[in-house]
């Protein structure tokens, strides 16, 4: 019992972490997610948090920065053009990983995994 | 329904959606006008349009939140409403002062209007979305006291609850903060200071505790989450939706003249006004989540989360957009506005009346839930307007990034009209986004009619 109250704890972190990262404490939050990581046991439930947590992350940076970052390499810095699809896409990819997280975290809480998704499998 | 008055909230659902039929079909034309210019001109010039357009916006809202006080008030006091007759005759005074308004701007130039109503007498027409006649603003102020004395009285009477004191609150603050639109100073910098008492105090303040009850509301009915735990998350929203909203105001005054410290407390305090919206998410996917009854209304529980996601990218994320001082130097006024307005209203506004008609509507018809068919249309018509509003929002964006560099970040500025041509591809791809939020109404309004096999309801 006491170890199940621990790994939902520890998930809830995780799953905290992760929206934090998207959010507030980008880098940070991260490293606690890594942290926590060498917390937690194969197969657990809080391992599944801190492993959803950290791919979410990982997808996150490549959609977000690798994307743009190449909508400005190829589209030019100084091009309007660029700054149109870079800032709508960035803001409309962040919100959808932001409300994943968000999604996530309030799982954890209910005691319950994802249904299967790319990210959680 | 547990108590017959319940039942008044049927006519004003139905005017609110026949009113929310005709902004859109006036949004529609004036999209068309973005782009062809003398679209149905003279008949309906453009800033006619825009008028009816956002005024209708309004005039439905607020039958809407009416229908919504009258349903849920009673239920929650567990008492009749207190005069059923006032409610219905304060409908048809509003119904008829806001029919014969619209039709006013339509058929009579707006000066010949303000002249015929007396607006010398008391003169407050002719700002932004307050453009009523006088005599139209006193009769909504008589409408909103009467319903605030009703609905006051049956909460005063009854049982006191979280969510009906809430939803009193910002209904008490509606109507106070209306009165404002009554001070117009000659003196165009307190005229827009005290404007804003009125457009943001409403719907970056009191709206959202009305708001944020009605949500809790259908979340307590089809989640059977304990009521407890609702009314802990809806304490702290309506707190931080006033503490950032208050003193949010301050991003409307960065250039209209006021002292430069609204730049510092204008930026800070909205940009604390997204924690609200994110905070419904969070209260929303986690009751959800921890449901204990799977409803047979679909479509509630659907438009109960679509508004709690909508209005936390449209109020939240797009206006932290453009919040900030440095920022909002260079796009205040543009697309970027237009594209945050339209995804906020939907997103809070609109989308949780339309939660409220779908939770209540299929009861006052006599049944928990709406048959299979009719759950699916308008299953149908929630993706058709919410994904046609992400693309509106998406193109005005874009129309409205285009516009900032074009206009004021470019080393040489290109006049307004000439940007507005450079950016008529947007506008093009809103109208089409436009017409099939249209189509997704229309299904809306379908799925009223459809007839079909009734849900398995479990009682439990």
């Amino acid at each position: 019992m006491k170890n199940d109250e621990l790994q939902q704890k520890q998930a809830s972190h995780a799953a905290l972490a992760s929206l934090l990262n998207l959010t507030l404490f980008p880098g940070i939050s991260f490293i606690v997610l890594l942290l926590l990581y060498k917390k937690t046991l194969p197969g657990s439930f809080d391992r599944y948090y801190v492993v959803l947590g950290i791919k979410t992350n990982v997808w996150a940076a490549i959609a977000l920065f690798l994307v743009s970052g190449l909508m400005i390499i190829f589209g030019g810095f100084y091009s309007p053009w660029t700054w149109v699809y870079v800032l709508s896409y960035f803001m409309f990819v962040h919100s959808m990983f932001i409300l994943f997280a968000t999604w996530a975290l309030t799982r954890c809480w209910a005691g319950g995994r994802l249904k299967t998704t790319v990210l959680s499998k | 329904m547990k108590y017959e008055s319940q039942g008044i909230a049927k006519m004003y659902f139905i005017a609110a959606i026949g009113l929310f039929l005709g902004q859109i079909l006036f949004g529609v034309v004036m999209g068309m006008q973005y782009v062809v210019g003398d679209f149905l001109f003279p008949e309906i010039p453009f800033n006619v349009a825009r008028m009816v357009h956002t005024n209708l916006l309004i005039v439905w809202l607020l039958f809407g939140f009416m229908g919504s006080a009258y349903y849920l008030v009673p239920e929650e006091a567990e008492r009749e409403l207190f005069a059923p007759w006032l409610a219905k005759l304060m409908f048809w005074i509003f119904l008829v002062a806001g029919a014969l308004t619209i039709l006013g701007y339509l058929l009579v130039p707006y000066a010949k209007l303000a002249e015929l109503t007396m607006n010398d007498l008391l003169p407050t027409m002719g700002r932004e979305f307050l453009e009523q006649p006088t005599i139209t603003k006193i009769g909504i102020v008589i409408v909103a006291l009467a319903f605030l004395f009703n609905i006051g009285m049956t909460i005063l009477t009854g049982r006191k609850t979280v969510i009906n004191l809430v939803l009193l609150t910002g209904l008490a603050g509606l109507a106070v903060f209306f009165l404002f639109s009554f001070y117009n100073p000659d003196n165009i910098v307190l005229d827009k200071y005290f404007w804003w008492f009125v457009v943001h105090l409403w719907v970056e303040g009191v709206w959202e505790l009305i708001m944020a009850s009605m949500l809790a509301y259908v979340l307590i009915k089809v989640t059977g989450v304990d009521r407890e735990v609702i009314e802990k998350w809806l304490y702290v929203i309506i707190a931080m939706a006033l503490i950032s909203g208050l003193l949010g105001t301050g991003h409307h005054f960065f250039w209209i003249g006021t002292p430069d410290y609204w730049q510092w407390i204008g930026s800070i305090f909205s940009a604390l006004e997204p924690i609200p919206f994110f905070m419904m998410t969070l209260f929303a996917f986690n009751v959800v989540n921890k449901r204990r009854l799977d409803h047979p209304n679909k479509p509630a529980v659907l438009w109960a989360l679509g508004t709690a996601v909508m209005a936390f990218l449209g109020a939240g994320v797009w206006g932290f957009l453009h919040t900030l001082a440095p920022v909002n130097f260079y796009t205040h006024g543009t697309q970027i506005t237009a594209a945050h307005g339209h995804m906020a209203f939907y997103g809070a506004y609109v989308m949780v009346v339309l939660t409220m008609i779908s939770y209540a509507m299929p009861i006052m018809r006599g049944k928990k839930a709406a048959n299979q068919t009719a759950q699916v249309i308008e299953m149908w018509s929630f993706w058709l307007m919410t994904v046609s509003m992400v693309f509106i929002t998406l193109f005005l964006t874009g129309a409205g990034i285009l516009q900032v560099y074009l206009q004021r970040y470019a080393e040489t500025p290109e006049p307004f009209m000439v940007v507005q041509d450079k950016i008529a591809l947007f506008y093009w791809l809103r109208e089409a986004a436009g017409l099939v939020f249209l189509s997704g109404l229309f299904l809306y309004i379908y799925s009223f009619f459809a007839k079909g096999p009734e849900v398995e309801v479990v009682e439990g």
